[in-house]
């Protein structure tokens, strides 16, 4: 499937269900909207026949309205596809703006307006669109800025070509604006490990990462510094300094001298070499004397040398310096016309991609000889960093963050139900997952989609009484026989539990899963109004398994147009309990475990693996979620062309997870940004 | 008895310890009585005690056939999830207002819980995904109160919390409470031990310490200052907000301490057979926001006993599993759902009696307070915006009129804020953005002229 046939399978599959985000808003405020997009007529109920073939018929112009549109189509991924931009809508628009109410439409109605396409295009890094919040310094500007012909819009013509199904002109590549990266808690506790040693303690009293769009990275390219974490970092670099200069031994790696306050010569070399560690990057001058000058300040009071540099160097460790990653960029010597993070941030940004922790000596060695700016230098030291162990460890915590796995860490079922259930059984179904894909990712660098269908795994004590089969003395590989009805990641034990309720099993959890997982397909929450819940048992009725208790959902037409997109690859996985062990029936009634999907009508999840396996959708979700965990952002609607670059790239290389982080350190999205803005 | 020490450079561990016997607040303690704040400024006798802006919220909403009375006024007879509270003692600390609506509704959970803490429609976080992310587009209702008080305690704000489920894939909105603006967001500590070292259990300040820490925050204010001229504006933003974190900091340092009595030290609580200890966790919490309170340490607080949406798993109702499924799963009349919600109010009973408890002045800790206490959604399988919860707690000092369920069928939701926010004695005139917006107030449900 090229690009293009990718954007209208998306079209025809969204328009198909009419699943998208929007829909609530077309019923609430169908009455403003008129009034805010000049006209619009009135908008049908979200759910009747009437308003789906509009809806279908708007996600067809998204396509035909130029690159803009294809860009969108591009960027959802099979997704949401918002309407092209009109020249008189947007006038219209702008017109009706200046109340704060027709702002506020547009931020919380992405796709109806004119208005948002403009924002899409220039979205900062972040992906934040809102022009009232006072916060948001960016959005007003592009409304004014853009013209109906910019050729990164499209869509200017008033009215769109009549073939819907014209194949629309490959959109362009536009960098995303560079942007401040707070650390997250792990890359804080990994920095600190690198620069003072593993054994130095990390208070746990760390502000908790908050996750945005899946990814402590993207969460912490949007947060600041909270009152409380300003306290928390405090303590904490009071701390790590307390323990690591209380050792003679260890301080001698940045001061080897007995009094460095009384030694100018040695407390500037220690607070430049622990700096360059901390602040990835050489300190000026300037920087140092700040140092000192605080050291001399300090010393008359606290007059015991090693007090005074713990509390004069704790401005290090709480320095914006350290505590994000800052990346301005600079025009590209070799053409003016394009920008180009410098040597030293790419050094951090290639750290931060395959390690999650700072760069070391060599990358910063390479920065310095101008090796991460130039193409071959770039492939050979990226080719380096595959090969690191560091690598590996990262690239293990990526995939544990983009599949939810941290959500076993705390797996609770009912332990009146299910007696195998206990407080390490979770944590040992994350190590399944992680020996799992630490196999085909790391050891053998297989075609990523062997994930889904792979027979071999590993067990311990817990998970082979999980899996009813013998148990192992210590953790082991093991594979199961051919007419296991078990194969891949989907009907790991872990997968399946995490995806379930407390005693019930949830096919709407298990759909959705796929769904979002494995194609990087998001479903919309439900509207307002609509009844959220299912129908009362009738009273007397006798016990009724899941399938016929969510017959609802696909039969109600106000919950079908989602839930047809989540139940019937769910309801696959019906002989696997919440706990993800195998039954063949529930309250005593058979289970039918017919499943659907892409057209095929199957029965059980290992079937869904092979067809899954087949497509390339997995292996495009991937690189979708590498992108957002490595760029630490929502791609925007400019990065769109370097995604499907990407995901072309990995097709080609067999879908090898290695070679596609090594793509991705090459790629122009991880090279270039945009306008500082 | 006095309990509150001044400053002169006591070590306030020892000196408390001695004070308290180590003891438990079980008793009203005339905490405030010869008032001095923690800047050591004695307020003159007879000077009004302070007004306290304090949130709670609860996530998934109410029943609302358990929730609305029959009766308006005084005489009303609270229905079952009302229930704890009456059976608390509580009847005549409270008034209880419905039929408000959120009138800047588009998408459930989100924009009720933007619309009642900050009057406004939520912001939405990218827009390349079919899904809503989000966050608030403008301060929530406690960092109005914070900015009001702002100055007069050590800490601008206090933000506790008690269960500890949070959202992954929703945006700031799931996940935390308290917000400055876009992704700028005041975490809660849901750890009672944490929050206990935070608020008292630092030990004895040294004056030379102090002054180091406060030269090397100065030291990375500089830093700060000279950055922001090298980024992009909304990096800038939030450059600036650090500044102001560390700020913050640095004043508190400088100001003058005075002592006062402290709680013990909480239990660590962690799960028993895979079981939050909840009820635990907010007696504790309980006790640890009373105390703040009444030490004056912050006048705008809020408790996020649970988050948007939340997934807890309320096994002290009964529940086996998280609420927000609950309320989709489970057939109407939601017989599970209405148990949690009965639980809930039962903790916020205890949440506000930990302040009732605390004698101040002529009163109580609670008769000076003014407290929202509201959830993001009428009711978690219906996804509506109109008969929002919303209980205002407390007497404001007088300002409050407590005892009545007050009517006000699909009046603006943000009238609940802005009444909270006069009960406290903040002289807002409005609260709210757009459609959101108001200028008025639930006038049975104040004192003032």
């Amino acid at each position: 499937m090229n690009r293009i046939q990718r954007c209208l399978v998306a079209v025809a599959w969204v328009g198909l269900f009419a699943c998208g985000p929007e829909r609530a808003d077309d019923t609430e405020h169908a009455e403003e909207l008129g009034a805010s997009a000049g006209g619009m007529s009135a908008v049908a109920p979200p759910w009747d026949g009437q308003e789906n073939a509009q809806d279908h018929q708007r996600r067809g112009q998204a396509t035909r309205g130029g690159q803009a549109g294809a860009a969108m189509d591009a960027a959802n991924a099979e997704s949401t596809i918002a309407p092209p931009p009109q020249a008189g809508d947007m006038h219209q628009t702008m017109d009706t703006s200046t109340t704060e109410d027709t702002e506020d439409d547009r931020t919380s109605r992405p796709s109806e307006e004119g208005g948002t396409m403009a924002d899409d295009m220039t979205r900062t890094a972040g992906g934040t669109v809102d022009e009232t919040a006072p916060n948001a310094p960016t959005g007003g500007i592009a409304l004014d800025m853009d013209p109906p012909d910019d050729p990164l819009r499209g869509g200017s013509e008033a009215t769109p070509p009549d073939n819907a199904h014209e194949a629309p002109p490959e959109p362009v590549f536009a960098p995303a604006p560079p942007g401040m990266y707070r650390l997250t808690q792990q890359q804080y506790r990994n920095l600190i490990a690198d620069v003072f040693g593993e054994d130095i303690p990390v208070p746990d009293d760390l502000e908790p990462d908050t996750p945005i769009h899946g990814f402590a990275s993207i969460g912490a390219g949007e947060l600041s510094i909270s009152a409380r974490a300003v306290e928390q970092y405090e303590a904490a670099a009071l701390s790590i300094l307390e323990a690591f200069l209380a050792s003679a031994e260890r301080r001698a790696t940045y001061f080897p001298c007995a009094d460095p306050v009384a030694d100018g010569q040695c407390l500037r070399a220690g607070i430049a070499a622990m700096g360059l560690k901390l602040w990835r990057r050489p300190l000026a001058n300037a920087d140092i004397e700040d140092v000192v000058a605080l050291v001399e300040a300090l010393a008359p009071t606290l007059r015991d040398p090693w007090l005074t540099l713990r509390h004069a160097l704790s401005v290090l460790l709480q320095s914006p310096h350290f505590l994000f990653r800052i990346e301005v960029g600079e025009v590209d010597p070799t053409d003016a016309s394009q920008r180009r993070y410098t040597g030293l941030e790419m050094a951090s940004r290639l750290a931060f991609l395959f390690w999650n922790r700072g760069p070391d000596d060599a990358l910063l060695a390479d920065a310095e000889q101008g090796r991460l700016t130039s193409d071959d230098g770039l492939r050979t030291v990226a080719a380096r960093l595959a090969d690191d162990p560091r690598t590996t460890e990262a690239i293990l915590d990526f995939f544990a963050e983009y599949l939810n796995l941290e959500r076993l860490d705390h797996l609770e079922k009912d332990r009146t139900v299910f007696a195998l259930m206990s407080d390490t059984l979770g944590p040992a179904m994350r190590t399944e997952i992680e020996l799992l894909i630490d196999r085909v990712v790391n050891i053998e660098n297989e075609d990523i989609r062997s994930l889904l269908t792979t027979r071999r795994t590993f067990i311990n004590d817990e998970l082979a009484a999980v899996y009813q089969v013998n148990a192992p003395e210590a953790w082991r590989a093991y594979a199961f026989p051919l007419n296991s009805p078990r194969a891949g990641l989907l009907t790991t034990a872990g997968v399946l539990a995490m995806n379930a309720h407390h005693e019930a099993t949830s096919p709407t959890y298990r759909g959705k899963y796929v769904q979002n997982k494995i194609r990087c397909f998001d479903i919309p929450p439900p509207p307002p109004g609509v009844v959220a819940a299912l129908n009362p048992d009738e009273v007397g009725n006798a016990p009724r398994t899941i399938r016929q208790k969510l017959a609802q959902h696909r039969e109600d037409p106000a919950c079908a147009g989602c839930h047809l997109l989540m139940d019937p690859i769910g309801l696959s996985f019906e002989n696997f309990d919440a706990l993800g062990m195998w039954r063949t029936t529930e309250h005593g009634l058979p289970i039918d475990a017919s499943g659907e999907y892409a057209g095929e009508r199957f029965n059980g999840p290992k079937r869904l693996g092979e067809l899954l396996a087949q497509s390339e959708d997995f292996g495009h979700c991937v690189v979708r979620q590498l992108f957002r965990y490595g760029m630490a952002h929502l791609e925007t609607v400019g990065e769109e062309p370097a995604i499907m670059d990407l995901q072309d790239q990995f097709a080609d290389a067999g879908f090898r997870f290695k070679t596609l982080l090594t793509d991705l350190a090459l790629s122009p999205a991880f090279r270039r940004p945009g306008e500082l803005q | 008895m006095t309990f509150l020490i001044p400053k002169a450079g006591m070590n306030r561990r020892t000196v408390l310890r001695g004070l308290l016997g180590g003891g438990a607040i079980t008793v009203g303690l005339p905490i405030l009585e010869p008032m001095l704040n923690l800047h050591g400024t004695a307020l003159a006798q007879g000077q009004p005690l302070p007004t306290r802006f304090v949130l709670w919220f609860w996530g998934n909403g109410i029943r609302r056939e358990h929730w609305i009375p029959d009766e308006v006024g005084r005489g009303w007879q609270p229905k079952e999830e009302l229930a704890p509270l009456i059976d608390a003692g509580l009847r005549d600390h409270m008034s209880l207002v419905t039929g408000l609506e959120i009138k800047t509704a588009t998408h459930p959970h989100h924009s009720g819980m933007a619309g009642i803490l900050t009057g406004a429609r939520y912001h939405q976080v990218g827009t390349t995904r079919d899904t809503i992310v989000s966050t608030f587009a403008h301060p929530s209702i406690d960092q109005l109160a914070a900015a009001h008080f702002e100055g007069q305690t050590p800490f601008r704000s206090l933000e506790l919390a008690v269960c500890r489920f949070r959202g992954t894939d929703e945006g700031t909105t799931f996940q935390h409470l308290s917000h400055n603006g876009v992704n700028d967001v005041n975490p809660s500590e849901y750890n009672p031990r944490r929050a206990y070292n935070r608020l008292f259990g630092m030990g004895a300040s040294d004056a030379q310490i102090d002054l180091a820490r406060r030269s090397v925050l100065d030291g990375v204010m500089g830093q700060i200052r000279r950055l922001k001229m090298r980024v992009g504006a909304r990096d800038r933003v939030r450059l600036e907000r650090h500044f102001q974190s560390i700020r913050a900091l640095e004043q508190r340092l400088g100001g003058e301490t005075a002592v006062c009595v402290h709680p013990d030290a909480p239990e660590q609580f962690p799960d028993v057979e895979g079981r939050e200890q909840i009820a635990e966790k907010n007696a504790a919490m309980s006790e640890m926001m009373a105390y703040a309170l009444a030490c004056d340490l912050t006048r705008a607080a809020s408790v996020m006993f649970s988050t948007a949406g939340s997934g807890v798993v309320m096994w002290p109702a009964g529940a086996q599993n998280g609420l927000h499924q609950i309320c989709h799963d489970e057939p109407v009349p939601q017989p599970m759902v209405h148990a949690a919600v009965t639980f809930m109010m039962g903790q916020l009973a205890v949440f506000l009696n930990a302040l009732r408890n605390v004698q101040e002045g002529d009163g109580t800790l609670l008769d000076h307070c003014s407290i929202l206490c509201t959830s993001e959604l009428p009711a978690g399988n219906r996804h509506s915006n109109d008969e929002f919860p919303v209980i205002l707690a407390g007497g404001g000092s007088g300002r409050l009129v407590s005892g009545l369920h007050v009517r006000r069928p699909n009046q603006n939701a943000s009238l609940a804020g802005l009444t909270a926010l006069r009960g406290a004695g903040i002289p807002l005139q409005s609260f709210g953005h757009g459609t959101g917006r108001v200028d008025t107030l639930i006038d049975d449900c104040l004192s003032l002229g």
